[in-house]
Formats: C-alpha cells, structure tokens, sequence
C-alpha cells in the first residue's frame, strides 16, 4: 500500500507538470495542440539513449551515451524544444484553429510511426529500456529508499516548476499570451509580434513537457511506443479543462481530480458490490473505463462548465468594467 | 511498366473506400461547419455490426446492410446529442472539434469493454485473382470497387437532382439564409448525418474485408487518412473530397513502391507518416482545397 501511495504520487507531480506545460500553449495562447504528447516522448526517448549506454545487439539506437541524469535531461530538454521549435514554426504562422490542430496532430503522427517503425532511432516499438535509479548511487540508497527520493525530487521540481508558472502568469509575457488567445487582431493593432509571442509559449509548453518526460523515463525505467500514444493527451486536456484552463492554482486541482482521482479510482472499480467480474473479464476493461469515464468528463464540462472549477481570473480596468470578452477557445 | 498497373488496381481498391468515408465525412461537415473527429468510429461501429450479424446469418449482404445501418444511427446519435447541442449552444469549431475528439475516445474505450482491444480477423474468401484488363484482381476487390462506385453515383444524385440535395446545398453553403428561405436547417442536417452515416459505416464494413482484421481503434486510424483526403479536396465540397480520396489512395499505393536507397521497400506502415505530409503541405500551401479557386485565407 504504502509504495502504491508512493508511486500514484509520483505519478501525480510528473503528470502536473505535463499539464502546466500544456496550460501555457492551450491555457494561455489558446492553440489546441495535438502534438504535445509527442514532445514527451522525445524527452522521455532522448534521456533513455543519453543515459543507458550503448546498444547491445539485435537492439539498435542512436548516441547510446552514459551521461549523468541531470545533464540528459537538460539536453532532453533542449531536443524537445528545437522539435516544437520546427513544428511551431510551421503550423502557428498562418493557421488556426481546427488546421492548426490538424497539423498538429499530423506532426505527432508522424514522430509515433517514426519512433515506431524506424528501428535505428530509438529500437523501433520495442523501444529502450535500462534506466535504473538514475542517481541513485549518487547517494548509496537502496529499492525503497530511492522510490522516496524520486517522489521527493518530483514533487520538489513541481513545486519549482509551479513557482516558475506563477511568476509567468502575471508577467507581461504572460498577459501578452493571453491577449493573442483572446483577440489576435486587437493584440496586433497594438503592436504585438503574434507569430513571434506564439511560437515563444509553444516552445515553452514544449519544453515542460520534454522535462516531464525525462522525469517520466525515470520513474518508468523503460519507454516504448505501447507506453504513449498520441490520443494520451486527451487526459492532460481533461485535467486542464477541469480545473480551469489558464488558472494554474485550477490546473493543479485538476491533475488532482482527473490524474488522482478518475485514474485511480477505476482500480477499485471491482472491489464495489455487483463488479467484482469486472476484471476477470478482460485485462483492458479497467484501463478501458477509465478512458471512457474520462471523455465523457471532457465532453460534459466543455458543454457546461468550460471555464472550469477554478476559472480563470478575469483582469478589470479602473472602471471596474471586464478588459476582456468572455473566454472563446 | 505492368507493376505499376498492378499498384493502380490497389490503388483503385483504396481509393474506393477512402472515397466513400471522406464523401460521408465531406458532407457533415459541410451542414455543420464543424469537423467530426469521431467520423472514424462510425466506421468501427459499421465493422463490427457487420461482423456480429455476419457471424449470425453468414450472409454477407446482410452484414452490409447491418453495417450501414448501424453506422447510420450512430452518425445520427453523434448530431443529435453531441454536435446539434454544442452548435445550438454557439460552441466555436474548435470546441466541437475537441468535444467530438472526446466522444471518439468515449465510443474507442466502450468498444474496448465489450468487444476488447484485440485484433478480430474478418477473412472473407476473396476468391481467386484474375486478370481484369491490365489488372489483377479478386472478386472481393471488385464488389468493393464496384459497391463504392455505385453508392457515391447514387449519393450525387440525391445531392443534385432531389429536393433534400438542394436543402442540403443549400444549408452547406449559408445556414442562416437557408432558413430564412423556410428550411428545417436542423432537420436537414440530422438527416444528412444519417445519410453520411449509412455509407461511413458500409465503408467500415469493406474496409474491414479488404484488410482482413479491425480492433477499437482501426476506424481513428483510418480516420486520418479520411482527413488527408477531404482537406486536400476542399473540406465540404463533395466532388472536390471525391477527387481528393482518389489521389490520395492512388498516392499512398504508390508511395510504397518507392524503393530505399538499400533496396528495400518502403513499409505500408509509414503510410500514415506519407498521408500527412501531403496532408500539411496542402494545408500551407492551399488550406481551402486543390480544386478550389479561391484566393482567400482560411481566416474568412
């Protein structure tokens, strides 16, 4: 129980900092973006071949270096970045909208196939695996110890990342972004660089989310294409949209609901009086009625509560008169 | 010279198929504005009602008439509670677009719990090839090729000679000026929808035969390539969609004939990756279409 605890927690702050990413490049500038969960895996796959050494025959991966883990991640980092950079550079400078989801979602098509198929990449679908306790010897700890520790790590760079999103929140970037989500015509009349703002959020979100998937590499050991699929991100959505898109205080509630709670709570599913057969039926029907559970929370809040638990605070002028029109996405 | 015409019999039976999804999934959008993200799960849907009465009757017009139907109620279902109220409610396009994403997780994991997420082999016997003209070709291929060919001459029929086709152009084309004008805008866009329905969902069904297996996700994949084939047509324009999913199944045949610097062939499985760069250069390059004139941006 109490390393079930300490896993669903680790889980939890990893998974937290995928949505603050995605908070800055839908919360924000307002672009649905199917390619994120395509930026963690490049983080995820490039920590794994920076740190678990060269290839050992029929596997076949590039580099297959032994860097330290803090130093793959930064470069994981950085390689997420410079492939949003290249996708963002495309799809945000005239689209919009439904074709700027499409294109998006294309992108990430594009990289699950390669991942998938190309096997001098990073070993095709069998994918990499051998990342035990990065850093772990560092401090001589044991199996158990250790699990404290990475729980204690993530939580410790949620918080961090946390800090980081807040102070953004109300920065001028920050506003800036919410602006261009708001009305980009008017933010260009006032001068705003809209391409430029736009493709600088995204490769932000980005980022976050390629360090989220260099801690996601950690905690899993291993990654391959059956452990992510493009659809995945339709979860983070749900998080943010449920707490509240563009609060980050209401992303955080909502990693706790949709990421803890929903998540969680079909695993108890046949302990409840009349399911008991749930699981002996087939071994996909829990993780399968999590999915549906959580689409079908995403469809009723779009339709009725789109601004979220937590909505967004609504920034007036000295009149007291709302400086913005009611939130569209 | 006689491998390329071999490619453009596939190409044909891919095609055919591709044509009568993205035509079903042309005309929803068209009524609406709206793109319907989980059109590939009224072909899923449409797989496995033919599969199940199949299993039955083990008569396969009555599979094809199971598959149609079932994939019709379910297209009208997704109007009727899904879409209809989101646009009713002034939902942007990118709302629904999300809402409906969500819905085709929703219907992907229901068919998960019931069916699971295994690969269900749908073999019928295709017969024995023979030579078609310059083509090789099975009896399977060609009531596939010839059903599809048959059900979008019957569908432009009813879009330009019947009364429900001018309602429904019309709508297409100004909603609100089609009401004006005393049409049952909501009306004739359920209606549509159970129409797009019933050939999404017999696409479904040979779709399934001619690849031999599906599972939950078989029809959002298919779905993508749908997408590739409307958006390079002219999203809404049936004849231009039409166009479009005849180049795009001939292009994604061919594509795997290409030979790699090492010889080896390209792998059907990176037709995906082929079917969005056509995908993303169409949409930078002319976002409203191949066969469409218009200069304006997708902005208007």
């Amino acid at each position: 129980m109490r390393e079930y605890l300490i896993s669903v927690l680790t889980e939890g702050a990893i998974f937290g900092i995928m949505a603050l990413g995605l908070n800055v490049i839908w919360g924000w500038s307002g672009d649905f973006d199917l390619a994120y969960y395509g930026y963690i895996a490049v983080g995820a796959y490039m920590t794994l071949v920076l740190t678990v050494g060269p290839a050992v025959a029929p596997a076949h991966y590039i580099l297959g270096l032994t860097l330290p883990y803090p130093l793959a991640v930064v470069i994981a980092v950085i390689t997420s970045m410079a492939v949003s950079l290249v996708v963002g550079s495309i799809a945000l400078r005239h689209l919009r909208g439904i074709y700027f989801s499409i294109v998006t979602l294309g992108a990430v098509y594009v990289m699950y196939v390669f991942a998938g198929q190309y096997t001098p990449l990073f070993n095709g679908y069998q994918g990499l695996s051998g990342l035990f306790d990065p850093m772990g010897d560092w401090f001589g700890l044991d199996y158990l110890s250790y699990q404290y520790f990475l729980l204690g790590l993530c939580l410790v760079l949620f918080a961090l990342v946390f800090l980081f999103m807040w102070r953004i929140s109300g920065s001028r970037f920050g506003m800036a972004l919410r602006t261009l989500r708001e009305d980009e015509r008017a933010a260009a009349a006032f001068g705003r660089d809209i391409y430029r703002l736009k493709l600088k959020g995204y490769v932000l979100g980005a980022g976050l989310g390629g360090f989220a998937g260099a801690l996601f590499a950690a905690y899993l050991t291993a990654f391959n294409t059956s452990a992510w699929s493009p659809v995945e991100v339709i979860v983070l959505y749900s998080a943010v949209l449920v707490g509240g898109r563009g609060n980050i205080w209401g992303v955080a509630l909502g990693v706790l609901i949709m990421g803890l709670l929903v998540q969680e709570s079909t695993r108890f599913l046949p302990m409840l009086p009349g399911l008991g057969e749930l699981n002996t039926v087939h071994p996909q029907v829990l993780l399968a009625a999590r999915g549906a559970i959580i689409g079908l929370v995403l469809v009723l809040f779009l339709r009725f509560r789109p601004q979220g638990l937590l909505p967004e605070r609504r920034f007036a002028d000295s009149e007291g008169a709302l400086a913005v029109a009611p939130q569209t996405a | 010279m006689h491998d390329a015409l071999l490619t453009l019999g596939f190409g044909i039976v891919t095609a055919s198929i591709l044509a009568l999804s993205a035509v079903a999934f042309t005309l929803q959008y068209g009524v609406t504005n709206v793109a319907n993200v989980s059109h590939g799960e009224i072909l899923t849907v449409g797989a496995y009602a033919a599969y199940l009465v199949h299993q039955r009757t083990g008569s396969a017009i009555a599979a094809a008439i199971a598959a149609a139907l079932a994939g019709g109620l379910v297209a009208l279902a997704m109007y009727s509670s899904l879409i209809g109220p989101f646009i009713r409610f002034g939902a942007s396009p990118t709302v629904v677009f999300i809402a409906t994403l969500g819905m085709s997780f929703v219907i992907q994991n229901t068919l998960v719990i019931f069916f699971g997420a295994a690969n269900v082999a749908y073999t019928l016997d295709p017969g024995a090839p023979r030579q078609l003209g310059p083509f090789l070709i099975t009896p399977l291929d060609e009531e596939i090729v010839v059903s599809a060919v048959a059900i979008t001459v019957v569908l432009f029929v009813i879009i330009s000679r019947t009364k429900f086709g001018k309602a429904l152009r019309a709508v297409s084309q100004n909603r609100e000026l089609a009401r004006v004008t005393g049409i049952n805008a909501t009306r004739i866009a359920g209606a549509t929808f159970f129409l797009a329905g019933l050939v999404a969902g017999y696409a479904g069904f040979i779709l399934a035969e001619s690849v031999g297996s599906f599972n939950p996700y078989f029809g959002f994949g298919f779905f993508l390539i749908t997408l590739t084939a409307a958006v390079a047509g002219g999203l809404g324009r049936a004849f231009g969609t039409l166009a479009g999913a005849v180049m795009v199944g001939l292009i994604l045949e061919f594509a795997q004939t290409v030979r790699l610097p090492g010889g080896s062939y390209v792998s059907a499985s990176y037709n995906l990756a082929f079917a969005f760069a056509i995908l993303a250069i169409v949409i930078l390059v002319r976002p409203r279409g191949l066969f469409t004139n218009a200069r304006r941006s997708i902005f208007e």
